[in-house]
């Protein structure tokens, strides 16, 4: 019995691995057709841009000539099992836009800066939003669940650059009691001393909040609807009947109304290497987002495809995760769903 | 709770781990202290974006060295509206050349150091040109014919080097000499192969495949070069990095600079930025001491006057915007639709709309800022149609196009209806209500105009050279050499090329060629008279830019909006003396102020 049981969750893994696989694939070719289909000139738009910022002619022409000297050459199709080929050893080319740089080393660069805005926001608006979700369900026809509600709906609905553009307003100018971009001050020696701890968390604020508030509006609203299905589940009026006290209640009823939840958040962490395009760019903080705003901008045909793969890759995992995950936790799923 | 603080402990110190890997090229201060005799100043280079993982090297397009700060070339331009060889001497103390420019000599400073104490020699400027022709370039191209190209690099003493031009002669020579940026043959010189200076002479003297083998030899060292990445920086300017992170690049004074009593702050914070409303927030807040200009609108502008110590500094800037057209595509090919639209703009209107701080409404359209337009053509300006706004000639001009009137519209001379649209990139706030602006005006006297915005300005090139668009805004004016002023309207993009040294004319719509104005007007071809202006003497010059002018004029290929104002924000509060107005500098990086005595701490 164990042993078939343990033969069937290897089935499953191996065929989650294998679809990840032919995903990344799908994606891989996807973006190398798409990325080279982007119409405009990138060397005429260096230089014009250059001379637009005050450059000379001449030093525009040379900072141009440097910067693309380099052009992708060859047919499409030589390009295109090439980079396949470099994808096989994990080298995902050099930049255009950051010349001799590996594109691996940007991406990890900017990586560890999108982790902490976006996986502390993600993490915090989750046990927010899963919170007052229960609390705006539990007490939904009384004023405080309205109000909770209302958040959630307004918050929900507000786009997140509004929100970013709202606290820069309000705490670097208004209240000038935050740095309003950049991930942390030049002036403190990196490393762990308290100077440097303490400006990184100071330049995290406004970012986290940002992120917190547009992402909990999804959560309580979400959390509050399987909070009120799951109150009219019959296991939760035995539980009343039989006089089991609030807390046991509480839990039987969070437990059952997070199951799906759950799924949302590992894509939502998965989607974190994403980063959050309008925040870093509000906040100037240097995640992924920003790197592929930038990459599309320049034209950097490499960066682009290793921002795009790396983005992919991150959810794809996540998927599989997700799905292994709900296996674990919901004996409903684990047993084929006859539960 | 106590475990949710332990993890958010453990987080941080794990993201401070993780994060704490910048650049760093010294030990650095204290956390968040500097000495407090001449502070921190904190400015925005707007020519380039702060790349934490790119190298100390300025032959990288996005390496972490600013110039006049940690990079320095042999001397600084003066912002001169006509001649592009004025300078201010740098780590040239003084420079002699020949009339023609067929000789140069450069003088090095006497007491100049890299900022590891070592001296600043002759063999560091010939190790630095050695680089440069691997990246190829105006003055060090490979091919000895290319125009301006140099001959023979001379190192006459340590402090003395003797360049001389090719047969090719340009009158930009001196300027691109001495632009030249100098990094420490210690530290970069190993990167040119032992035999260098042979192959170069190969390349550029040789015949057949010799010859080009050695040029590939040359031009293959181009990738080496841009990647090298330093392990510390080592300056001769008036800073040195001490680290940078992707946010922001700070720099230390540099002991060794030759006028180190003239350079006020310790520290200088270079500041990231990635888009507009950073700089207004900065500014706002009072946090810079210095910003390039960006578009601001009104009331952001009135918040920033508000700053304590804010100050806007206003001086000459040789670009002006242009409406352009393709006149391969009708009407536009008719001259008389272009001066009706010219006559039908209000200059004045559109410029106080869209850029009221950062430009000023053209006089005419010559195809050169005003103030170097005057200093080119002196009472010819006069002489010039001013287009003013004039519905009645415009009316005129349009009847005398074949235009009909269909009601309250024009239309094109058989009957169709004639939709103007004018095509800007979306990201050019200015140049978008500028057309918006236009496309209003047009409206009202009875022609149909929409705006159509690209993408990005990169796609918009892409089409506006592929021909795909009628009307669209471009840049023009780009003083101060006359070359590069006329090649804005007489050069590749309207169908002038060179093709082995021969200037060619390609037809409308072909390789570049989206203005599609005929070869030659009135016996006069504007092409050839632009090339000509690489290699003509002041006073043919002088002619040949009144003759383009006026073709420029009569003709129309665009009609010029606004001429831009270079304008830049300063903060007095915690330096002062400040360039000017209308300075010579100010187009130039604060660290260049600072080198020429200006900026100093305020007193308490």
């Amino acid at each position: 019995m164990t042993r078939s049981r343990g033969g069937a969750v290897a089935r499953r893994v191996a065929g989650h691995l294998i679809r990840g696989l032919v995903m990344v694939w799908v994606v891989a070719t996807i973006s190398f057709v798409i990325i080279r289909e982007i119409p405009g000139n990138p060397v005429q738009g260096q230089y014009e841009s250059l001379i637009q910022k005050g450059m000379s002619p001449e030093q525009a022409e040379r900072a141009t000539a440097v910067l693309y000297g380099f052009l992708p050459t060859g047919s499409l199709w030589d390009q295109y099992t090439g980079y396949l080929g470099s994808l096989l050893h994990f080298d995902l080319g050099r930049s255009l836009s950051t010349p001799g740089v590996e594109v691996t080393t940007l991406i990890g660069h900017a990586a560890r800066w999108t982790v902490l805005p976006v996986l502390a926001g993600t993490l915090l608006s989750f046990l927010l939003g899963v919170t007052m979700g229960v609390y705006a369900a539990i007490k939904r026809s009384g004023k405080l669940g309205d109000l909770l509600a209302l958040s959630g709906s307004l918050l929900h609905g507000v786009p997140v650059y509004v929100i970013g553009l709202l606290l820069t307003a309000i705490f670097t100018t208004l209240w000038p009691i935050l740095p309003s971009g950049g991930p942390v001050d030049v002036e403190f020696v990196p490393g762990l001393n308290p100077g440097y701890v303490g400006s990184l968390l100071q330049h995290a604020v406004l970012p986290v909040v940002t992120y917190t508030l547009a992402s909990y509006g999804g959560w309580i609203l979400a959390m509050k609807s399987n909070v009120v299905a799951v109150l009219g589940d019959d296991f939760i009026l035995a539980a009343e009947l039989r006089g089991l006290k609030r807390g046991i209640v509480f839990r039987y009823l969070a437990r059952n109304a997070i199951l799906p939840l759950f799924t949302i958040l590992a894509l939502s962490i998965g989607m974190l290497f994403g980063g959050s395009i309008f925040i870093e760019e509000i906040f100037n903080y240097p995640g992924l987002g920003l790197l592929l705003v930038n990459s599309i901008s320049s034209r950097d045909y490499a960066l682009m495809g290793g921002t795009f793969l790396v983005i992919t890759v991150g959810i794809i995992v996540a998927n599989i995760a997700a799905d292994l995950l709900y296996t674990a936790i919901d004996p409903r799923v684990r047993s084929g769903g006859s539960a | 709770m106590k475990r949710l603080a332990a993890i958010a402990a453990l987080a941080s110190v794990a993201t401070a781990t993780a994060c704490g890997s910048g650049t760093g090229t010294s030990t650095g201060t204290s956390a968040g202290t500097s000495d407090p005799s001449g502070g921190v100043y904190t400015t925005i280079d707007g020519s380039k974006q702060i790349n934490a993982s790119a190298p100390v090297n300025p032959f990288n397009p996005v390496g972490s060295v600013f110039a006049g700060y940690n990079g320095m070339t042999l001397a600084w331009p003066k912002n001169d509206p006509i001649d592009p060889n004025q300078f201010y001497p740098a780590l040239a103390s003084d420079w002699t050349a020949t009339p023609d420019q067929s000789e140069v000599v450069i003088h090095l400073q006497p007491k100049a150091r890299w900022s590891d104490g070592k001296p600043v020699t002759s063999e560091d400027v010939r190790v630095s040109i050695g680089l440069a022709y691997t990246q190829g370039g105006t003055a060090y191209a490979l091919d000895p014919k290319a125009a301006g190209a140099a001959a023979t690099i001379q190192v006459v003493d340590p402090r003395t080097i003797r360049i001389t031009q090719g047969a090719n002669k340009s009158g930009t020579f001196l300027s691109n000499l001495l632009s030249t940026v100098v990094v420490p043959a210690h530290v970069f010189g190993s990167l040119l192969p032992a035999d260098f200076w042979h192959t170069l002479k190969v390349a550029q003297d040789g015949t057949g495949a010799a010859a080009d083998r050695a040029k590939a030899v040359i031009t293959g060292l181009a990738e080496k070069v841009i990647a090298f990445s330093p392990p510390r920086d080592v300056s001769a300017g008036p800073f040195v990095l001490e680290r940078v992170n992707p946010g922001a690049a700070l720099l230390k004074r540099n002991p060794y600079f030759y006028n180190s009593g003239l350079i006020g702050p310790d520290k200088v914070k270079v500041l990231n930025y990635t888009g507009n409303e950073q700089i207004w927030n900065y500014l706002i807040a009072g946090k810079l001491d210095n910003a390039p200009f960006t578009s601001v609108p009104t009331a952001v502008m009135d918040r920033i006057r508000e700053t304590r110590g804010s100050q806007v500094i206003k001086g000459y800037s040789p670009v002006s915007t242009s409406m352009a057209f393709n006149q391969s595509r009708k009407p536009y090919d008719n001259v008389h639709v272009r001066r009706a639209l010219a006559y039908l703009i209000d200059r004045n209107q559109v410029t106080r709309i869209a850029s009221p701080e950062g430009g000023t409404a053209a006089a005419t359209t010559s195809g050169i800022h005003a103030k170097a337009a005057k200093a080119w053509l002196g009472d010819g300006f006069g002489a010039l149609d001013p287009y003013r706004f004039d519905p009645a000639k415009a009316a005129a001009e349009l009847r005398a196009a074949g235009m009909t009137r269909k009601g309250d519209r024009w239309a094109m001379p058989d009957g169709t209806p004639w939709k103007v649209e004018i095509h800007v990139p979306a990201s050019f706030s200015d140049w978008v209500s500028a057309a918006k602006s236009i496309t209003s005006q047009l409206s009202d006297h009875g022609i149909d105009a929409t705006v159509v915005t690209a993408a990005d300005y990169t796609l918009y090139l892409g089409e506006l050279a592929a021909g795909k668009y009628d009307v669209g805004f471009w840049l023009i004016g780009l003083g101060p050499s006359p070359y590069n002023i006329f090649q804005r309207l007489f050069g590749q993009a309207n169908g002038w090329q060179m093709f082995g040294g021969h200037l060619k004319h390609v037809a409308p719509g072909a390789e570049g060629n989206w203005m599609g104005g005929p070869e030659t007007v009135d016996g006069v071809n504007p092409g050839e008279l632009t090339s000509r202006l690489q290699f003509a003497s002041p006073d043919e010059q002088k002619r040949i830019v009144a003759s383009l002018a006026r073709v420029a004029n009569e003709q129309l290929p665009v009609v010029q909006l606004w001429d831009y104002v270079n304008t830049q924000f300063v903060n007095t509060s915690r330096y002062t003396a400040f360039p000017p107005d209308d300075s010579d500098a100010l187009r130039l990086s604060s660290g260049v102020w600072m080198q020429l005595g200006m900026i100093k701490k305020r007193q308490a």
